[in-house]
């Protein structure tokens, strides 16, 4: 065994150099100590009891009506005849499954509505040409900006008893004495359909895209058209993007708060609030300190960490980081484009307009009630800049936005030196635990945020209290690293994408010539792949502005401390005072405006139109 | 310059062994070339040189030096590649510069020797353009002068005209020559051009499947190849399937292919070719001529099959007892489909190796 253990040691000493020992070391230590070891430490709590192993808080879970509900409420219509009108409910009353039923139920949902309307969004805008089409790219992807909890308010305040849907039943259909109101899980369904289905939609366009046309066009000469060819070789081509987009959306659902919150701030309590996030996250606000949370809430998030890992496997099982790059080179082909008849281009017109009018709904409504005083009536009656103004007064909402700036400022920074790491070793180096870290840096993209708010809690205050990692003292600087970890995954794929595409050869030159690998590193490869540096990191800043779950876990444990998304969840729950909604949606035009700028400057500089996941 | 020795080198990739148990001796300023069929092992081989790889098993000495284990950057190799791996965002100074950099040069004299590599690879005054505002032949020229400036110990070039025409090949490649006979530099070259090989080099290893099959001057591997690949890989050829039925006392070997005889060579002592037993005769298409010649000499008659033009010659595809002989003859010949053909061929240009080799044979067009 003598020579094989002095050829580990020669493999070794070759390959860890001092860049890739620096690179490997920092990418480890900050994936595992804000990633793995918080989300393992809710682990623990689900299972530990007071004498070791237990499964009580798993009983308890599954023998609570409210979780698991043994005579589940099917009234998904209730119909109530009054004196004065008749009452139509829809999801007012029902259906309630119990709370963890209740979010399987709505992420199948939505997954199924999204899967449909994505997909064939996605095919129409690849493969068929038509007038204006640029700009239905464009409004497509309106509903990925995030406007959170504001976007579920409008929509409350369309479907809800005094909404614009009663308005218009009432003085434009004559049915003077009809109330319909959509709340409960079904507006939860319809929220999240509508701000996901993007997801899906954007991977299956890069799927469509980068399929090499060779292979339809010989299904083609062989005799396969129309949907049979879409069936037999179009379809399962693209299915890995497709399949991915769906389980992200699925796990992107299940930790959703903005729906909830924002229904909340529409209807007040009520059945959009009996599911698995809203309960984590009011369980965890109600509590004043880590001993008083029932442990029903770690068993509860252990049914949630189970889904968002078997989901990610799946994506994992589709899609590595390899496969992503390839994914984000289109356009090497002459695409299938072709024009379709004017009967056709018909359908696809009403298809998309109705499509994006629905989606890009909420959008637009928080532009109005940003600049009209439509929050206090049920139509819009003057426009007004007074909450834009109140912007700049409210001293809260300085603090805010100077405190998500500052956070993902220096989360971004960390991002690029982790992040061009992460990637450089996976792309590059042939060392042990490069498999691993591919892993690590692309889960964070199924991890439910809660989740990882709820394990810093855990674990940085039960290990690191009175220190600078002590949530309950400096939530602030956890929320750089919980941004870090969760916003990384942009900057990866960047830089990943842009190794990819710069072939290895330029950087074995430089090395023949004398040049060590930090050396190669920072005149050869940085410089080649710069654009992909500065245009993922752009993505992960605005991305670490809009993030909401761990903002909310970590915010609420100083005011002080939180960021704006903190603030709009406070102002929306709290919306009884007059103003805060139209507030929150000043600021949500404010996110808005940042993401905007943030992906045309990030898609120009990387000249392409990459298939960002959002949110 | 240095002697660059491999000694049982091995490589595996997965399950695959790209070099098998390789062993070569490169001399003080000799140009080596590394010749084989694409996967045949020999750009793995150069990395392994070069440090961009490191083998499983085995030696890599530079003179007396164990590098087996040094990286790249410690090694002083020059490299041209493939692609040429040109830095898009460095001017073609400051490529050429880069190595002279990292060895900590003044100035002045980076620019000394980088102008005068840019002369003696003919690029004066293109030296701050960019490599995309350069054509293939002078990108490959910066390449060049890139691995040359540093006075590399050895100069490994990797396919470096695959990427040109035809004509800009044949150019370069007289220019790699003069060049590297002028600087007296150790070069090791790897192609899957046999002619690029034969023009180039002073001596040549043709590798198939990771493991060498000889190592030779150009014209000891064309005239007596240890093997049917090596042999069929060097120049066109027709393989025609036999029974060795004598010896003739002056060396030749008679085979005989259904009611005729071709009569040919064992080209290396060492194979083993016995009477009774099933051979192979390999037969040269452009050593076949319409006269009788003066040296002992096989006449073939066969049918003519086909025919085809390509500019300095017809090839005519001949049947002879069942077998098919490819000749290459004078464009003005008129031989027309079906007709009889007579032709006559040197016995000593015949080689005849032992039939169980066939498997080896580098299949081609003229492999029948």
């Amino acid at each position: 065994m003598g020579w094989s253990l002095t050829k580990t040691i020669n493999t070794l000493r070759r390959e860890l150099d001092a860049l890739t020992s620096f690179q490997v070391v920092i990418s480890y230590i900050v994936l595992i100590t804000f990633l793995v070891i918080p989300l393992a430490s809710i682990l623990y709590k689900a299972f530990a009891g007071s004498e070791g192993f237990t499964l009580t808080f798993f009983e308890s879970m599954f023998s609570d009506p409210r979780m698991v509900s043994p005579t589940p409420n099917l009234n998904f219509i209730v119909v109530e005849e009054t004196p004065y009108y008749t009452y139509i409910g829809i999801g007012s009353k029902g259906p309630n499954f119990g709370i963890i039923l209740n979010s399987i139920f709505v992420a199948t949902v939505v997954t199924i509505i999204d899967l449909i309307l994505g997909t064939i969004a996605a095919f129409i805008m690849a493969r068929y040409d038509f007038p204006g089409k640029s700009i239905f790219r464009i409004l497509l992807v309106v509903p990925l900006l995030a406007t959170p909890f504001v976007n579920a308010y409008v929509i409350g305040k369309v479907l809800g008893r005094a909404g614009l849907l009663n308005l218009f039943i009432q003085n434009v259909l004559g049915l003077k004495n009809v109330i319909i109101e959509i709340a409960g899980l079904p507006a939860v369904i319809l929220i999240q359909s509508l701000s996901f289905f993007p997801i899906v939609y954007l991977n299956a366009l890069a799927s469509f895209i980068n399929i090499d046309p060779s292979m339809e066009e010989q299904a083609e000469n062989l005799g396969a058209h129309g949907f049979k060819l879409f069936r037999t070789v179009t379809l399962p081509l693209a299915k890995p993007g497709i399949a991915a987009g769906a389980t992200l959306v699925f796990i992107f659902s299940i930790e959703d708060l903005g729906a909830p919150i924002g229904l909340s701030g529409a209807f007040g309590h009520g059945l959009h609030q009996e599911v698995m996030s809203f309960y984590i996250y009011e369980q965890f606000k109600a509590a004043l300190s880590l001993e008083l949370v029932d442990p029903t809430v770690y068993a509860v998030a252990v049914v949630m960490l189970s889904i968002a890992i078997v989901g990610f496997l799946a994506i994992k099982k589709y899609i590595s980081l390899r496969q992503y790059a390839m994914l984000s080179k289109g356009g090497r082909w002459n695409p299938r484009v072709r024009r379709p008849e004017p009967w056709k281009t018909a359908v696809i017109y009403v298809f998309l307009i109705l499509l994006i009018c629905v989606a890009a709904f909420p959008q637009f409504g928080v532009i109005t009630l940003a600049f009209t005083d439509w929050a206090q009536s049920t139509l819009p009656t003057k426009f007004t800049l007074e909450y834009v103004q109140s912007l700049f007064e409210k001293g809260e909402v300085q603090v805010a936005i100077r405190n998500s700036l500052t956070y993902s400022i220096l989360a971004t920074l960390m991002i690029v030196l982790v992040g061009s790491s992460v990637a450089y070793v996976v792309s590059r180096r042939k060392v042990f635990g490069r498999e691993m870290l591919d892993v690590l840096s692309t889960m964070p993209i199924a991890m439910p945020g809660i989740l990882v708010g709820l394990g810093y809690i855990v674990f940085f205050g039960t290990f690191f209290a009175e220190t600078p990692l002590d949530p309950f003292l400096y939530p602030g600087t956890l929320l750089i690293f919980t941004y870090t970890v969760r916003r990384m995954p942009f900057t990866v794929r960047s830089i990943f994408a842009g190794l990819q595409q710069t072939h290895v050869s330029l950087e074995e030159a430089a090395m023949i010539l004398g040049a060590s690998r930090a050396r190669t590193f920072l005149t050869i490869a940085l410089p080649l792949i710069a654009a992909n540096v500065i245009g993922g990191a752009l993505l992960s800043f605005v991305y670490c502005m809009n993030e909401v779950s761990t903002s909310l876990m970590l915010g609420s444990l100083d005011d002080t401390q939180a960021p704006i998304t903190y603030l709009m969840s406070k102002l929306i729950y709290g919306s009884a005072a007059v103003g805060t909604v139209s507030i929150t949606a000043a600021l949500g035009v404010i996110l808005m405006t940042l993401q905007i700028t943030a992906i045309t400057l990030s898609n120009y500089i990387l000249k392409q139109r990459t298939a960002f996941l959002g949110v | 310059m240095v002697r660059v020795k491999l000694v049982n080198v091995v490589k595996r990739f997965g399950e695959v062994v790209a070099v098998d148990h390789v062993s070569i001796d490169v001399e003080h300023g000799e140009l080596f070339t590394l010749l084989g069929p694409s996967g045949c092992g020999k750009t793995t081989t150069l990395r392994i040189i070069a440090g961009l790889e490191y083998p499983d098993e085995g030696k890599v000495y530079f003179d007396d030096a164990d590098v087996t284990n040094l990286p790249p950057y410690k090694r002083n190799t020059g490299m041209v590649f493939q692609n040429y791996a040109l830095w898009p965002h460095m001017t073609v100074f400051e490529n050429v510069a880069y190595g002279l950099k990292i060895r900590k040069l003044p100035k002045e004299e980076i620019r000394k020797r980088v102008m005068e590599v840019l002369r003696l690879v003919k690029l004066e005054g293109l030296e701050n353009r960019y490599p995309t505002q350069l054509s293939g032949g002078q990108q490959q020229r910066v390449a060049l002068a890139r691995a040359l400036v540093i006075e590399p110990k050895v100069l490994l070039l990797d396919e470096p005209l695959s990427n040109l025409d035809a004509k800009l090949r044949v150019e370069m490649r007289d220019e790699i020559k003069r060049i590297q006979r002028q600087l007296r530099i150790t070069t090791i070259y790897v192609t899957h051009d046999q002619e690029e090989a034969m023009v180039l080099s002073n001596r040549i290893a043709i590798m198939n499947n990771g493991k060498i099959m000889q190592i030779g001057t150009p014209k000891e591997l064309y005239e007596h190849p240890r093997n049917l690949f090596v042999a069929s890989f060097l120049g066109k050829c027709s393989i025609v399937k036999g029974v060795v039925d004598s010896y003739t006392g002056d060396e030749y070997i008679v085979v005989r292919v259904g009611s005729r005889k071709i009569t040919g060579v064992v080209p290396a002592s060492d194979l083993k070719v016995k009477i009774g037993e099933k051979a192979i005769a390999v037969l040269r298409p452009h050593e076949f001529s319409l006269e009788p010649l003066k040296e002992p000499f096989n006449v073939i008659e066969g049918i003519v099959e086909s025919t085809s033009f390509v500019s300095s010659h017809v090839e005519v595809k001949l049947k002879f007892e069942g077998q098919k002989i490819i000749v290459f003859l004078d464009p003005e010949m008129d031989v027309p489909p079906g007709s009889p053909l007579k032709v006559y061929v040197p016995c000593s240009s015949v080689k005849v190796f032992p039939a169980e080799m066939e498997e080896a044979a580098y299949s081609r067009e003229l492999r029948y």
